[in-house]
């Protein structure tokens, strides 16, 4: 049982948004693992933020014209454009997932992905799926995952905005 | 050498990557923020074979160079 959990060279990019039916499939492939007890699953969704521009704000351009800022400074995010250092990305979703087997080895598996491409709003782009023996380790996994997902991993976001400008996402 | 562009700063450069001649990164960073319009504005990282370096340090040439503006993941 307690042999050393082997990871692959794996690559969490997905083209595109992710499908419900994508969900569906990862959980019904663990049903053969019946040492699991508890799936922990996060999900990101492209949220149709309503966004006030400041003109000196470095990282707001508009689409149509680079020096001008957009015609009402504010707009509604249509959808986010993703694009990532992918082989850097895949790099530290090794080490972080290093990290969380280290922290958590009672963990069965841990599945990341993240969507590139243009994702709409309401949309899927972010998945983090932990299954444990029991729930604990699952869900303190999945929160750790996130976040150092968010903090550690170069992907950037260009949020379309619905005057078709655009501003470039900060995870905060 | 070559370096890496994305996000934000590969829209002001109008490129996804762009040749520089440096020794050490500081120079990097600075012939850089020469040749891109507004990177000294931004808030950005210097990544040397994949890793963010925060410290001053030689560069032979055969490094994997990029610049990262903020992360938006998840």
């Amino acid at each position: 049982m307690n042999e050393p959990k082997q990871h692959k060279k794996r690559d969490i990019f997905i083209e595109g948004a992710i499908p419900a039916s994508f969900i569906a499939e990862s959980i019904s492939k663990h049903a053969t693992r019946t040492d699991i007890g508890a799936h922990e699953i996060f999900l990101g969704q492209v949220r149709a933020d309503q966004v006030q521009m400041s003109p000196s704000d470095p990282v707001m351009v508009s689409t149509t014209n680079p020096f001008m800022v957009s015609p009402s400074n504010q707009g509604r995010v249509e959808a986010i454009e993703f694009t990532a250092y992918r082989d850097m990305a895949n790099e530290q979703m090794t080490i972080i997932r290093e990290e969380a087997f280290a922290r958590w080895p009672q963990m069965t598996c841990l599945h990341v992905h993240h969507s590139q491409g243009i994702i709409k709003a309401g949309e899927l782009c972010f998945m983090v799926f932990a299954s444990a023996p029991h729930r604990q380790q699952a869900r303190e996994a999945v929160a750790f995952v996130t976040d150092e997902v968010k903090k550690r991993l170069p992907i950037f976001g260009k949020e379309i905005l619905s005057d078709s400008s655009h501003l470039w996402k900060q995870n905060t | 050498m070559r370096v890496l562009l994305f996000g934000i700063i590969a829209e002001k450069a109008g490129a996804t990557e762009l040749t520089v001649a440096a020794a050490s990164t500081h120079a990097l960073k600075h012939a850089l923020e020469q040749r891109i319009t507004g990177l000294n504005a931004l808030r950005y990282a210097l990544a040397v074979d994949r890793r963010i370096v925060h410290q001053d340090q030689p560069l032979t040439g055969a490094e994997e160079l990029a610049l990262l503006p903020p992360f938006a993941g998840g």
